[in-house]
């Protein structure tokens, strides 16, 4: 990993690129003002490859690849010659929008579009105007094309890397002309993503493949319970264990240090620990829901209120009303936490698969007292992240160990480990209820939520303050929960509980009011048209009101998150029997703005959001025990597996806009759809998840 | 003092009888592409071919292992089929469950060139991927089981 000053030191010809608060800003790398914060450098080296370095992470998303490509693309730059790498972390990196150097809020490539374009026109004219100088020919008389510079009039190409020298005293071009679209090359354009060959050749170094000569391994023996902490250690067995080098109590549990992974492991069951009590230590999963719906009574802040939904239920005669309860959920990234932090006295290195730079560099301060430009972060690839990997609990675990231990140590988290460790997408109570009147038009909403608050709250309303439906009497009420249970970001949050709740009840209210689903949707998006276009393609696609496949029933969902609209069909079958579910198809229409950069990566966040959205619809579900998680690993906490992932079928549409995100937002509609396919089909009035076969069969008999 | 083959070269190494072979091959040999994901042989990230055959590295101890041939995914040539075709179909998220997804399908060919789609599935449901690469994956597998049925060669 390279820092600003060797990056200058090494490179031949680069630009630093910026988003500044009054606009974007791209600068040559030798006169970047010390107030700017870069959030990219790109580099043009001798032997004519582009590196792009890029300050978010890589968890599959595809960011390299997607903002990579945006200055190949201006550049004219062959794709086979662009390297991507991660950015060190520190202030000089920070997203100047979001203030921190944090990849999430589905936000990368709509924060850069622009700027990245301009950069990469601006390397394209000063090496232009390089070459006009070098070869003696007038700059019109020359072309950038495809890493080279072609003499128009003979044909003889030089490949850029000719004009390196010269470019480097080009001052940078105020206006750089843009490309057209018509002559984009790569936007657009599905391009082979620059991370694949690594990761099939088992080259990509993950945060649990971190080395460093003379490391010490260390796991940690976390409460059993939330809110518990280790009163007694008895760790003289453990200590017998050949390999431990120590174990001490830390601020989450007692860490168990040794110069193997496996000797950690021996030593961790040899232990004795007595553990604090905590208020839940006797709850089970009853105590939870007990719990939630109890707060549900209790009175909470109002988030929003137009109209007087209360008056208009009075005098109203379709009127409906549901409580629903959806539980924790836990993220499951396949690269469990893991980090390699190695704390000096002078200096602090620190190897991680973070979402949240700026948040590890803060924690490192505190724990290590060492100020910022000590703290050394390397990004690695995160295998998943979906939120979780935007916490560092899990490194100030390894920087407590090594400050006391004064060793490099890598933490790794067993899968037992990092189910308990919670962080949960939190569980959640809701009433909602609804009026509608003849016409098809809903008059009134009112929707209370019990859920402990993230981003002070408003994220936990997210999808129902800021709803695009039209309903003239609204009004959202949030009761904050206090509990030790830790709780965090999780694909969508907020609106995997809000979408679900909103879009499942929206078609109860139309069987109420004898009214299609779709064309409720319709109504009440008269004044939304790129909404409205969203759900009518979704509709076209899956041939939405004609016969299914056999033995299908078919439902329908739509959302607006992250700036994106996002309307999903899912084809559902119900063995009635058993109470399983398949959803073998999924129809998907999303609306992410003006541009679509890269189609096939939106199409694998699509299908991604869904598999995950499906997983949380049938199978997912933190249970407790004891104050506890019951569930212990991928037995117990099933996700997905490869012949329940339905097939999916994405189109993509483009709307005059600011930029909407891609990650996020295609996850909330999945779960509503099913359930919805199950409520017309089968009538099944659906309040909680997931949809286990027991689950399913209580609906069925309460049905009949 | 153990010793295995790993990817046609020996290595002997000193580790606790009963340690997996997946931290042995991980942890003390520094072969970091067979992936932890569960520890229990649930998810299918630490899959390796031992002579031949696909295990889970991380329910196998290392004694059990012992004087044994193993390939990873480093083994397998960057041009085969599967390795081609997981590249057209651009398969990977964020890559993690990917060598061990390839190699359970590579050990499988190697054994029956011309399995039925109910294999496929056996094999595949026990690899978890938590980024849903299923679908592309089921289309890369799909197409290399047919061009080995065509070329009639593995
Ligand atoms: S780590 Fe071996 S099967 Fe999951
Ligand atoms: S690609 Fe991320 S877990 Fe499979």
């Amino acid at each position: 990993m390279i820092t600003r000053r060797e990056f200058l030191k090494i490179s031949a010809l680069t630009l630093a690129v910026a988003i500044t608060p009054e606009g974007y800003k791209i600068f040559r790398a030798e006169e970047v003002p010390s107030q700017i914060n870069p959030n990219l450098w790109i580099e043009l080296s001798k032997d004519n490859y582009l590196t792009v370095l890029i300050n978010k992470s890589e968890m599959g998303q595809g960011v390299y690849t997607g903002l990579s490509m945006i200055v190949a693309d201006e550049l004219d730059f062959p794709w086979e010659r662009v390297r991507a790498k991660a950015s060190p972390a520190g202030k000089l990196y920070i997203d100047p929008k979001m203030k921190e150097q944090l990849t999430g809020g589905s936000t990368s490539v709509r924060n850069m579009y622009f700027v990245l374009r301009k950069a990469g026109a601006s390397m394209r004219e000063m090496l232009l105007f390089a070459a006009s100088k070098k070869l003696g020919i007038p700059k019109k008389d020359l072309l950038a094309k495809g890493g080279f510079i072609i003499e128009k009039k003979t044909g003889k190409k030089h490949p850029y890397a000719e004009f390196l020298e010269e470019a480097k005293n080009i001052p940078l071009p105020k206006e750089p002309p843009l490309k057209k679209p018509e002559e984009f090359i790569y936007i657009g354009r599905s391009l082979p993503r620059l991370d694949t060959e690594e990761k099939i050749n088992g080259k990509a170094l993950f945060g649990i493949d971190a080395k460093i000569k003379g490391m010490l391994y260390a796991v940690v023996e976390r409460p059993p319970y939330f809110g518990g902490k280790p009163l007694k250690v008895d760790k003289s067995d453990a200590l017998k264990v050949p390999g431990v080098y120590d174990v001490f109590p830390i601020s989450t549990g007692v860490a168990i240090c040794g110069d193997s992974f496996w000797a950690c492991e021996k030593a961790r069951d040899k232990i004795k620990i007595k553990w604090s009590e905590s208020p839940l230590m006797n709850w089970n999963d009853e105590d939870f829901e007990k719990f939630f719906l109890h707060k549900l009574k209790e009175k909470g802040v109002v988030v929003k209120k137009t109209g007087d939904p209360e008056r208009v239920f009075k005098n109203s005669e379709i009127v409906l009303e549901n409580t629903y309860l959806l539980p924790y959920l836990y993220h499951a990234t396949l690269e469990p936490m893991s980090t390699l932090v190695w704390v000096k006295k002078e200096e602090c290195h620190i190897y991680v698969p973070t979402q949240w730079q700026t948040s590890v560099i803060r924690s490192a301060e505190k724990i290590t007292g060492l100020p910022e430009e000590k703290i050394k972060v390397y990004t690695t690839y995160l295998g998943g992240g979906f939120g979780r990997k935007a916490n560092v609990e899990f490194v100030e675990e390894a920087l407590e160990i090594s400050k006391k231990t004064g060793k490099p140590v890598k933490l790794i988290y067993t899968r037992e480990d990092d189910i308990k460790s919670g962080y949960f997408r939190p569980m959640n109570a809701a009433f909602i209820k609804a009026s509608a009147d003849k016409k098809g038009n809903l008059t009134a909403l009112s929707f209370k939520i019990a859920v402990q608050p993230l981003l002070g709250g408003r994220a936990s309303v997210e999808g129902l303050e800021d709803m695009l439906y039209h309903i003239p009497n609204l009004y959202v009420e949030r009761v904050d929960v206090d509990l030790p249970v830790t709780y965090w970001f999780w694909r969508a949050v907020g609106s995997t509980h809000n979408a679900f709740i909103l879009e499942t009840f929206l078609d109860k209210m139309a069987k109420l009011m004898k009214i299609d689903p779709v064309d409720l949707r319709l109504n009440l998006l008269k004044r939304e048209p790129i909404a409205r276009r969203v759900v009518e393609r979704a509709a076209e696609i899956s041939s939405w009101g004609k016969t299914p496949r056999k033995g299908a029933v078919m439902g329908f969902a739509y959302h607006y998150s992250f700036g994106t609209h996002v309307a999903e069909v899912a084809e559902v079958i119900l063995d009635e029997k058993t109470g399983k579910i398949k959803v073998p198809k999924v129809y998907c229409v999303i609306d992410h703005g003006p541009v679509t950069v890269h189609p096939d990566l939106i199409k694998s966040q699509m299908e991604g959001a869904i598999c995950m959205g499906l997983s949380m619809a049938l199978k997912e579900a933190v249970r407790f025990e004891k104050g506890g998680v019951k569930n212990t690993n991928f037995h117990t906490y099933e996700i997905l597996k490869f012949e329940e992932a339905p097939e999916v079928e994405v189109e993509i549409l483009n709307s005059q806009r600011p930029m909407g995100g891609v990650g996020e937002p295609g996850l909330p509609p999945i779960a509503p759809a099913v359930a919805n396919a199950l409520f017309w089909g089968y009538g099944l009035n659906i309040t909680r998840l997931p949809l286990t076969p027991e689950y399913v069969k209580t609906l069925l008999t309460r049905k009949g | 003092m153990f010793e295995i083959k790993v990817n046609g070269k020996w290595y002997k190494v000193s580790a606790f009888e009963d340690e997996p072979l997946l931290w042995v091959l991980r942890e003390r040999l520094g072969f970091t592409s067979v992936k932890f994901g569960c520890g229990i042989g649930v998810c299918g990230a630490c899959t390796v071919l031992l002579n031949h055959k696909a295990v889970r590295a991380c329910t196998l101890s290392i004694k059990e292992a012992n004087k044994k041939e193993i390939l990873t995914i480093e083994g397998i040539p960057s041009h085969h089929p599967l390795k081609r075709a997981w590249i057209k179909y651009q398969v990977s998220q964020c890559g993690y469950c990917q060598p061990g997804q390839i190699l359970e399908i590579y050990a499988l060919l190697l054994e029956n060139p011309s399995p039925s789609e109910k294999e496929l599935t056996e094999k595949l449901n026990g690899h978890l991927c938590r980024c849903g690469t299923y679908v592309r994956i089921k289309k890369a597998v799909k197409e290399v089981v047919k061009e080995l049925k065509a070329g009639g060669k593995k």
